[in-house]
């Protein structure tokens, strides 16, 4: 049977049906990372079938703990770190009957834009291995974009899932902070870490979705308002207030530019009311970003002493010193209200913001990224850069909301292009049903099935 | 001697004796237990654990704000303390920085008020036993809830600071939120010591003594360092702001370490837990659960029973030994019976914990009661003892009244104590008088 | 926030408190990128934010507590608390000797 390119949700229903065995549907993926891994390094780790012998597999980026099978958030802190639990989210994939095939590489800690920051090389964009995934889920996109993985979990603390998403032409949801548990999940920036699917198609992201999302026990920000069944309303019923914002095609690259205004066309077409709105710049959002993440992750890696697991602080590399030393600056004596405490002002300010324009539309349309994927070693060349290219991901972060990047095309360098449709809290179903029906419409002008071409069975 | 005047304030800090731990549902008792088997991946600082606080430890945390007279913060919080330690997993300590569980409380001790700075809630941390060239790490008490209280630097006399930590050991234990038990680390004393010449001036250093696990040793580490201190003024030299242990054999302080470079905790919000808010009513429904508190108890004592101040002090120190008078008190053991009978009976008691509710009362009983005595036999007694003691009869027949109590005393150990002693005496005299006539 | 120049004793400062051994050339260029960063977030002055709360968290959620007495489902069997340790003895974790 040929299986390229079959949803998650298709090879469920194959192994429900028992059109294809367990054994089968495992080998087969199995195969294709022994085929195109090594190229591309996605996965770092590949679970033992012994562990997970049953089920679709997926991939987990390794910034989730997976008991028994090593985790290590790219880093060499963590280099041998066999986690003795398993994540919440991991753990509610595995009770619905779906396997982990692997872990996939991430920059280290998830500290990064790029995936290069990995301490285990790193993960190369399908469309052109000179080019960088986007990060820091580089290697959970990459994984679905050259189906080693039908379906990806990834993360995101501003960008994360969203930008390597649109830079490897897939779905990428990042749901309203405290939605899904980040209980397991190695905390980058506590207060913005978001759980979320990486997929083909908005029918798996939503399926995916409605299994991870809800209250848990173990996550004390988790709401406890109830998941839905995000999977059985995708068909939108009404038609939306779509908000478009100048401040959001500022240093846009004029091709993305072009290709979001044809999409915004498309909503138009379909019957939904596109309106001017007016927020804040994203360039506050970044020095929010820069300031609370560095401030959380001074703090939250503090616990890798090499005591009780992993190896000493001096395995540390670059990025994550240099975000420890910034977050340790900015929390210190007498600079706390200067920088941390005014951070979390503006941050209110930013929230105020959405929470304003909500009150006028039910959703915003932007450009995913500035620009279409960008070589390896560009990051290193300027600092900020990763800041500077989630700069549209990180307003939508420090609130906290939900949005998602779906793929709009090709841009001249034969390389995919993303939008993002950003909801008010907890509104993951309206973002996934507008997205589901410019995919029905579209078929994301075929990027999907394109990029599969490179990567035959 | 000198005029400098002693400045101390107190931390303390009180495990409580909640099932769980603090942020996770691992035991909280650890004492002697195998080494990390009480442990989990959030109380082991794993990577990508999160807390959840336990809901008791602070309704627990708040219940003696409010014993200590502090006002309950309306809105509260957690936040992270960072710093590195082999016993602190994470790298911070979950504990409360600028939005405590309550502040400005007080304590009245023998008529002189002490102020409470603030009650506040954490984490404790591992244990280290350094072996050899080693040092181990025992992960068990890592997230047993600690509150911490804080005093006003209102002390300026090591007496008054023992009187004041007795007392606040007295409330934690009647409010059962923990053993406070001192040899099992359980609460733990720390003065922050200095002297100055002017009382209402704090000096710009202070010295923090630890590892002190009794009063007494509180009172002599403070007694040896106002001395240390004063002696070194006077020299000219100031003291070192500094963290000194106590040995208690040479009952002197040492240094520990010096604080010359200033801990920066970069205390921040912790991220990982929602705040706390507190309504009125919650205040008001955990304020009901609190019981009458030692001193209020000792007053009632002794103006409603009219107790000697001393024996209703002693009553009142342990919530069960004070519970129990109470209850036989309300028994209504016999007529005639006062507060202070019963009182008696427990303070005559060596064990008092172990006494039971109805030993008190047998005993009240038997000491009140109106003794039933069998008049035919204190006959015979009577005969017996005038017989035999012809001399002393005589004396009381010339005039000694004293000697009549001679004889009731030898009549009711022959009585073995069952007679009433004044039947005894009345049928003695009228035995005597009947003797006389008939001679 | 004026343009703070950091002296080398600070950077060595924040990296003890951080635990963080650095070298002559880390020194060097974490002084330089901590004074780009702290320029680079001087935008945020551009706003103001006098009667403005702080955010720390966006969840909205107060008062998420666990019952006290719960059954642990997490506590580690014997010896698994230590099973990704480098050094280990009786149990115990252990250190080079701290005092």
């Amino acid at each position: 049977m040929k299986l390229l390119g079959k949803s998650l949700l298709e090879l469920k229903k194959l192994l429900e049906d028992k059109e294809i065995s367990n054994k089968e549907l495992r080998d087969y993926f199995l195969k294709r990372v022994r085929k195109y891994n090594p190229a591309l390094n996605s996965l770092i780790t590949v679970s033992s079938e012994k562990a997970h012998p049953t089920g679709v597999p997926l991939a987990i980026k390794d910034n989730f703990c997976t008991k028994g099978i090593r985790t290590t958030a790219s880093s060499k802190v963590l280099d041998n770190f066999i986690p003795p639990y398993e994540s919440t989210v991991t753990q509610r994939l595995l009770n619905h009957g779906l396997s982990i095939l692997g872990k996939t590489n991430l920059d280290a800690w998830a500290h990064g834009s790029s995936t290069e920051t990995s301490d285990y090389g790193p993960t190369k964009n399908p469309w052109d291995l000179s080019r960088v995934p986007g990060g820091s889920s580089g290697g959970s996109a990459a994984a679905v974009s050259a189906y080693i993985s039908p379906a990806a979990i990834g993360s995101e603390t501003a960008g994360s899932i969203r930008g390597p998403a649109a830079w490897c032409g897939v779905v990428g949801l990042k749901p309203t902070y405290s939605r899904v548990s980040r209980y397991g999940v190695i905390a980058m920036g506590s207060s913005l870490d978001c759980p979320g699917p990486l997929t083909q198609n908005i029918e798996d992201a939503a399926y995916l979705l409605g299994i991870i999302a809800g209250k848990d026990l173990y996550d004390a920000t988790t709401s406890s308002l109830p998941a839905q069944n995000y999977l059985k309303e995708l068909n939108l019923k009404n038609k939306l207030t779509i908000g478009v914002t100048d401040e959001y095609f500022e240093g846009v690259d004029a091709e993305t530019k072009r290709m979001v205004d044809k999409s915004i066309a498309i909503f138009k077409k379909n019957g939904h009311k596109i309106k001017k709105i007016k927020l804040l710049s994203p360039q506050y959002a970044i020095s929010v970003y820069t300031i609370i993440q560095r401030a959380e992750v001074s703090s939250n890696l503090g616990r890798y002493d090499g005591i009780r697991y992993g190896n000493a602080r001096n395995y540390f590399a670059d990025e994550a010193k240099r975000r420890v030393m910034l977050g340790t600056y900015t929390l210190s004596y007498g600079y706390y209200d200067a920088y941390y405490k005014k951070a979390q002002k503006v941050r209110t300010l930013i929230i105020e913001d959405f929470k304003n324009v909500f009150k006028d539309v039910d959703v915003i349309v932007a450009p995913t990224m500035p620009t279409s994927a960008f070589r390896l070693g560009e990051f290193e060349k300027y600092p900020f850069f990763g800041e500077l290219m989630d700069v549209l991901a990180e307003p939508g972060a420090v609130s906290g909301i939900p949005a998602i990047s779906i793929p709009i095309g090709l841009d001249a360098k034969n390389l995919p292009v993303g939008l993002q449709i950003m909801g008010n809290y907890f509104n993951e179903q309206t973002i996934l049903s507008l997205a589901y029906q410019f995919e029905k419409e579209t078929n994301y002008f075929g990027v999907i099935k394109k990029g599969f071409a490179n990567y035959k069975d | 001697m000198s005029d400098y005047t002693p400045i101390i304030g107190l931390e303390i800090h009180v495990e409580l004796k909640t099932r769980s731990k603090m942020f996770c549902q691992c035991p909280a008792d650890h004492f002697a237990k195998k080494p990390n088997t009480q442990t989990c991946p959030v109380c082991l600082g794993l990577p990508g654990a999160l807390p959840v606080p336990n809901k008791k430890a602070v309704d627990w945390a708040i219940l003696l704000g409010l014993a200590l007279n502090c006002k309950v913060s309306h809105e509260s919080k957690f936040d992270r303390k960072n710093y590195f330690y082999p016993d602190l997993p994470k790298g911070y300590q979950i504990s409360q920085y600028d939005q405590p569980l309550s502040t400005d409380g007080y304590l009245n001790i023998d008529g002189k008020r002490f102020k409470i700075h603030r009650v506040h809630l954490e984490e404790d941390t591992g244990k280290l036993l350094h072996v050899g060239t080693d040092t181990l790490i025992d992960f068990n008490r890592s997230g047993v809830p600690l509150v911490e209280i804080v005093t006003e630097p209102d002390f300026h006399d090591s007496e008054d600071v023992k009187r004041f930590l007795e007392e606040l050991h007295t409330i934690v234990r009647y409010l059962g939120i923990s053993d406070a038990d001192m040899e099992k680390g359980s609460m733990r004393l720390e003065p922050n010591i200095s002297v100055s010449l002017n009382i209402n001036e704090l000096p710009n250093y202070k010295v923090e003594v630890k590892n002190i696990n009794s009063f007494r040793y509180v009172r002599n580490a403070i007694d040896f360092e106002v001395k240390r201190q004063i002696e070194l003024l006077e020299k000219s030299e100031k003291p070192k702001q500094e963290t000194r242990g106590y040995d208690e054999k040479k009952q002197t302080t040492y240094s520990q370490r010096s604080k010359e470079e200033a801990q920066d905790y970069r205390y921040f919000p912790e991220p990982d837990i929602p705040p706390m808010v507190f309504k009125e009513e919650y205040i008001n429904k955990i304020k009901s659960n609190l019981p009458e508190l030692p001193s209020a108890k000792l007053n009632r004592y002794v103006e409603k029973f009219n107790l000697k101040k001393q024996d209703a002090y002693t009553l009142s120190r342990d919530i069960n030994v004070a519970n129990k008078f109470e209850t036989v008190l309300k028994i209504q053991v016999s007529d005639n019976i006062k507060p202070a009978d019963i009182a008696n009976v427990i303070l005559n008691k060596k064990d008092r914990s172990s006494l039971t509710v109805e030993e008190i009362k047998e005993e009240v009983k038997k000491r009140k009661q109106p003794i039933h005595t069998d008049e035919k036999i204190l006959a015979l007694i009577i005969d017996q003892t005038l017989k035999s003691n012809p001399k002393v009869v005589e004396d009381y027949k010339k005039g000694r009244e004293n000697a009549i109590m001679f004889l009731v005393g030898i009549v009711m150990r022959e009585m073995k104590g069952r007679a009433d002693a004044k039947l005894v005496i009345d049928k003695l005299k009228s035995r005597i008088e009947k003797l006389n006539a008939k001679s | 926030m004026k343009k703070k120049i950091l002296t080398k004793e600070e950077i060595l400062h924040l990296a003890k408190l951080a635990n963080l051994k650095l070298t002559e050339k880390e020194i060097e260029k974490y002084c330089k990128q901590l004074e780009e960063t702290v320029e680079f977030v001087e935008n945020l002055n551009e706003l103001p934010t006098g009667k403005v709360k702080p955010t720390s968290q966006t969840t909205n959620l107060t008062n998420v507590f666990f019952a006290d007495g719960e059954k642990s489902k997490r506590t580690f069997e014997s010896a698994k608390a230590t099973e990704n340790a480098k050094s280990k003895k009786d149990g115990y974790f252990v250190v080079k000797r701290i005092m």
